[in-house]
């Protein structure tokens, strides 16, 4: 065969695309203007379904996270390794003064306070229930804790000997500001932990759990009562004034704790991170459905389009065009096409957020009722996924090349004879 | 035009172009099978958290002393014969159950827990998840076992075992503390771990030894059927005059807001798969409308009415959604049969309980449901076919005959 | 180009070119055992019925269609033996094609379709535009070169599509039925031009017709029936 290709002289020819194929593929799209905007449409949407939602998702997560975290548990917490899972009064973190000064000298750290706790029985009067005493210093949770802000009656501690309970238990012992509070426990090394406060004030958060089972009371108090040192403590909790950067907050804090655990919000709020990856798991879901119905329909598409212009692609496959060339000119088409709902797409979404960003977007129903735990926000300020949208974006493109697979495998097995037969 | 000629014009476009149709079929039945799955998850979903919010100690009513709710505690109590029974004549009434039901601490020697402390009738507890929880050792014998079955976890923060005593500190009905050893006879296994560290159970009549006094704190009852939820209120309203009488969801707020929550996702998935369907389905008759000008100028040519042409394209829109609708519940209910027991959300274990569902995701295919999918399926088929239907009248016919 | 294989004149040679279809399973005689032969220079017409084999042997001779039996030699080159691609090749810088319905590109300007398969063939842009904006204007439609197909009237497409079949200097053209959208005064004006660009550049036309003046325009006239040729006379 090599007298024959020397025939035919190949090494000039193309076999890429002219350089023109864009501007093509480009006048091909607007043969037929109204397939195109549906498809360009339905590709929009698609961009727009995800990121749009995933936008609202993530706004409503932020907040929610943040709500969360500044209730009570902060965004990151250093603990004894074995804390967490055995919240035993024996496992501290000593050395906190100095532990508190690196984890509030780490970028974005806003403040770190240290907590101690354990269980007790509290009593008043001739009532008693089961309770969680935790100390705190009062001063520095003050500057961000939303329970010191919960106050219902009273105010939160300002001083040795007090107390600040939850409303469910304040109303289960029968007490109120003023009443006096005993609260009886197991101290270090086995004695008795016995404390008695006088009650300053009465939270009330909404949540069912904080509201009946803590009782707050100054860390020295507790330290004297449950014979801990004054450097030990049970928790460091750590703030952040960006909710965003709370996890890279929480790594760069690994580092300076050891030999201590850092727990981020993940893993002090389990619920909250699952809640989110559901939902999650949901959204691409139903984004992966619809990708491909979208690629249902923009394979449809072009096999219109290849039905349309089989005469065109017949005499092109006659003239000398390869159909790998051909190919690669529906590609092309497939290309801008994309690019038009992508554009529509983000632009749509982009616009949508920014405005909600500044207006925010009221919910249809109030979460709270929901799920009071969780601390959803009852406006949702969204901002835009760039990386949800991208791979929006990327799905799209790929369903919409693969679309062209239906019509690659006609294009390979057209009959030039017959394609140019069918517009006689 | 008869009809029965439009249908058959109509079925015989479709197969005309049987590669072009034979697509946005299979973009209408993989939407209206997603939408079916979903829909039967959700509901699964709506289910499981109504049925954990029954079986957590609420059932379908509860009959409660006025201001237990708002401080529990054995002070909050009605006197009830214990051979009490519903009325004849309230029909579905699956089981019942009286109880006391209080806060106590409980303490090992390793660490103090703050607790609800119930005392129940095990042969009244089928009507809870006590009786099918999974229980290592015995189950509470009757009313009068001094014995106590704790949650795993409780058993795990409490560092204690089977046979090991815990002493339990509850207010009596004087008002005074009581302070008790009971020995542990088993521990359950919940479906929350929640559930696990607050709820310590013992027989009902070894509690009320406990806090002195022959009286109960709570009445629950549980239906075979919730419709019959309302009857039995009215009832137990007028039978208990004094005491409060609520369902379980006054009892459960946050399950009942999540039933409305999951009546608007089955909407809100049935719209955003077929919005993106319908750029498709209508390309698709548009483009069947165009390649047909000469056809149908022909046919208006030869006194074919305006009414007629629009027929023809909502007819061959509606033909194509009902086998796309028909194939879509079919694969869609074969999909949830394949899911077999369900999906497993163990994954997400914390956040699933905490908003009281299971991990086991069973999906529940509901009959309107999937009534309510097909007839509005069908009506976007009809609602996507206008703009195509408007194009085809606009079809002047001498012009479409000179092409 | 080599130029090795035609000294001898011929630019197709077939011989015994046989072409059976399977049409609902029938087996339909399209070419038995055709022997042809075209010189260079030469301007011949195919004519006979419908079903004769005229379309059949002038797809055969373009590469469009593969022969069941027989050979046929393309400018020397035996296309029997041929892959698809190197088939695209032949047709792409050896033949060039006139269609009945034109077919040129609708989004392209005649001087954009005439340049495509310049693209194709990989000549440089300058050189691309300057061949082009020459060929049209020696069909004399110049004037028309950026109108689109839409804009022109069959006989000025057909033009076009001749501009683009022979700006490649192909060594054979081929023009299946070129008169059959055009009426007799376009059809007179067409085939003056493919009789001039016959004469004066030598260029060699090879067209299937069945219309008697284009018949009367060509050099030398082959008449087929049922796939054999029975008649093949010069004019």
């Amino acid at each position: 065969m090599a007298e024959i290709s020397a025939e035919i002289p190949t090494s000039r020819r193309s076999d890429g695309l002219p350089a023109s194929v864009l501007a093509i593929a480009w006048r091909n799209l607007w043969r037929n203007p109204r397939r195109t905007w549906l498809m360009a449409g339905s590709i929009a949407f698609a961009i727009w379904m995800l990121a749009f939602s995933f936008a609202l998702q993530k706004g409503a997560f932020d907040v929610m996270t943040d709500n969360g975290a500044r209730l009570w548990i902060g965004h990151a917490q250093v603990q004894h390794p074995d804390f967490e899972d055995e919240p035993l009064l024996e496992n501290l973190i000593a050395d906190v003064p100095r532990l508190r000064r690196s984890m509030e000298a780490l970028d974005g750290v806003v403040t770190a306070a240290p907590r101690a706790e354990a269980a007790a029985l509290v009593s008043a009067g001739e009532r008693s229930f089961g309770a969680l005493v935790v100390g705190v210093e009062a001063v520095a949770e003050a500057q961000w804790s939303g329970l010191a802000g919960a106050v219902a009656i009273g105010r939160y501690l300002d001083g040795a000997g007090q107390a600040f309970v939850g409303a469910a238990m304040a109303r289960n012992l029968g007490i109120s500001v003023g009443d006096e509070l005993v609260m009886l426990g197991t101290a270090k090394e086995g004695g008795v932990a016995a404390a008695v406060a006088e009650v300053a004030g009465v939270f009330s958060t909404g949540s069912a759990a904080l509201d009946r089972s803590l009782a707050l009371i100054p860390i020295a108090d507790f330290r004297a009562a449950w014979n801990l040192a004054p450097d030990e403590a049970h928790r460091l909790v750590v703030v952040v004034d960006n909710v965003g950067e709370a996890l890279d907050t929480a790594q760069a804090a690994a580092g300076a704790a050891a030999p201590w655990r850092v727990l981020d919000w993940q893993a002090l709020m389990p619920e909250v991170k699952q809640f989110i990856d559901l939902k999650l798991a949901g959204l691409y879901f139903l984004f992966a459905i619809i990708a491909i119905i979208i690629t249902f329909s923009v394979v449809n598409a072009f096999l219109m389009t290849l039905f349309e212009r089989t005469a065109e692609f017949g005499m092109l496959k006659a003239i000398g065009m390869r159909p790998g060339s051909i190919l690669g000119q529906l590609q092309c088409e497939a290309l801008l096409l994309w690019a038009l709902g992508v554009v529509l797409g983000v632009t749509v979404t982009l616009g949508l957020v920014l405005w909600l960003e500044a207006v925010g977007m009221p919910m249809p129903i109030d979460p709270n009722e929901v799920m009071p735990g969780l601390n959803m926000p009852d406006r949702i300020y969204p901002s835009m996924g760039w990386g949800v949208a991208s791979v929006a974006c990327l799905t799209l493109l790929a369903g919409t090349q693969l679309a062209l697979l239906v019509p690659a495998v006609r294009l390979r097995r057209l009959n030039c004879v017959e394609a140019l037969r069918t517009q006689e | 035009m008869p009809i029965k000629l439009l249908f058959q014009m109509s079925v015989r476009n479709i197969l005309r172009h049987r590669r072009r149709n034979g697509m946005m079929l299979a973009a209408v039945v993989v939407a209206v099978a997603a939408v079916v799955m979903m829909n039967s998850l959700i509901r699964g979903m709506q289910q499981d958290m109504a049925d954990a919010a029954v079986e957590n100690l609420v059932g379908h009513v509860k009959v409660l002393a006025p201001g237990y709710r708002d401080d529990p505690g054995i002070q909050k109590n009605f006197e009830l014969a214990s051979d009490w029974r519903p009325p004849d004549g309230v029909a579905e009434v699956a089981g019942w159950a009286m109880r006391v039901r209080v806060p106590a601490v409980i303490m090992s020697e390793r660490g103090t827990r703050g607790i609800q402390f119930v005392g129940v009738n095990p042969r009244q507890e089928g009507i809870s998840f006590l009786s099918s929880a999974r229980m290592a050792g015995e189950s509470l014998k009757d009313a009068s076992d001094g014995r106590i079955i704790i949650g795993q976890a409780l058993a795990e923060q409490l560092e204690t075992g089977l046979g090991r005593r815990l002493v339990i500190i509850t207010q009596g009905a004087d008002g005074l503390n009581r302070e008790a050893g009971f020995r542990i006879a088993g521990l359950y296994d919940a479906d929350g771990e929640g559930m696990e560290k607050f709820f310590v159970f013992t027989g009902v009549d070894a509690l009320q030894k406990m806090v002195g006094a022959a009286v109960f704190t709570e009445l629950s009852i549980r239906l075979h059927q919730e419709p019959a939820l309302f009857a039995l209120k009215e009832i137990l309203v007028e039978l208990f005059t004094g005491l409060e009488v609520l369902d379980w969801r006054e009892l459960e707020p946050q399950a009942a807001a999540m039933f409305i929550f999951a009546d608007a996702a089955v909407l809100i998935w049935f719209f955003v798969m077929m919005g993106a369907l319908v750029f498709g389905l209508v390309n698709t008759l548009v483009t069947s409308v165009m390649e047909r000008i000469r056809e149908l100028g022909m046919l208006r040519a030869v006194g074919m009415r305006p009414r007629s042409v629009v027929a023809q394209v909502v007819i061959e829109s509606s033909v194509l959604m009902l086998i796309g609708v028909a194939v879509g519940i079919a694969l869609g209910l074969a999909g949830i049969f394949a899911m077999g027991d369900g999906l497993d959300l163990s994954l997400w274990s914390e956040g699933v309980e905490s908003f009281g569902m299971r991990t086991l995701l069973r999906p529940v295919p509901l009959f309107d449901d999937v009534l309510l999918i097909a007839l509005l399926s069908l009506g976007l088929g009809v609602v996507a076919s206008l703009y195509p239907a408007w194009r085809a009248i606009k079809i002047k016919p001498l012009e479409a005959l000179r092409r | 180009m080599s130029d090795v294989s035609v000294g001898n004149g011929v630019v197709v040679d077939c011989a015994g070119v046989s072409r059976t279809y399977q049409e609902d399973a029938v087996p339909v005689h399209a070419l038995r055992g055709v022997d042809f032969q075209f010189a260079r220079g030469d301007f011949v017409s195919l004519s006979g019925p419908s079903g004769s084999g005229k379309s059949t042997l002038l797809n055969l001779i373009g590469g469009l269609d593969r022969a069941d039996a027989g050979t046929i030699a393309v400018d020397g080159v035996a296309v029997n033996a041929l892959s698809e691609s190197e088939l695209s090749d032949l047709r792409l810088h050896k033949i060039g094609f006139v269609f009945q319905s034109y077919n040129l590109i609708p989004v392209l300007s005649a001087q954009e379709n005439v340049e495509f398969i310049m693209q194709l063939q990989g000549v440089a842009p300058g050189e691309r535009a300057e061949r082009a904006v020459e060929s049209l204007a020696s069909l004399g439609i110049g004037e028309l070169a950026h109108r689109r197909p839409g804009e022109l009237s069959g006989g000025q497409q057909q033009r076009v599509a001749i501009a683009r079949a022979i700006v490649t200097h192909p060594v054979l053209l081929l023009a299946d039925e070129p008169s059959a959208n055009l009426d007799s005064g376009t059809t007179e004006e067409l085939l003056k031009l493919l009789r001039r660009l016959n004469d004066d550049r030598g260029i060699s036309i090879l067209t299937a017709t069945h219309d008697p003046m284009v018949m009367g325009y060509a050099k030398r006239r082959v008449v087929l029936r049922d796939g054999a040729i029975v008649e093949d006379s010069a004019n």
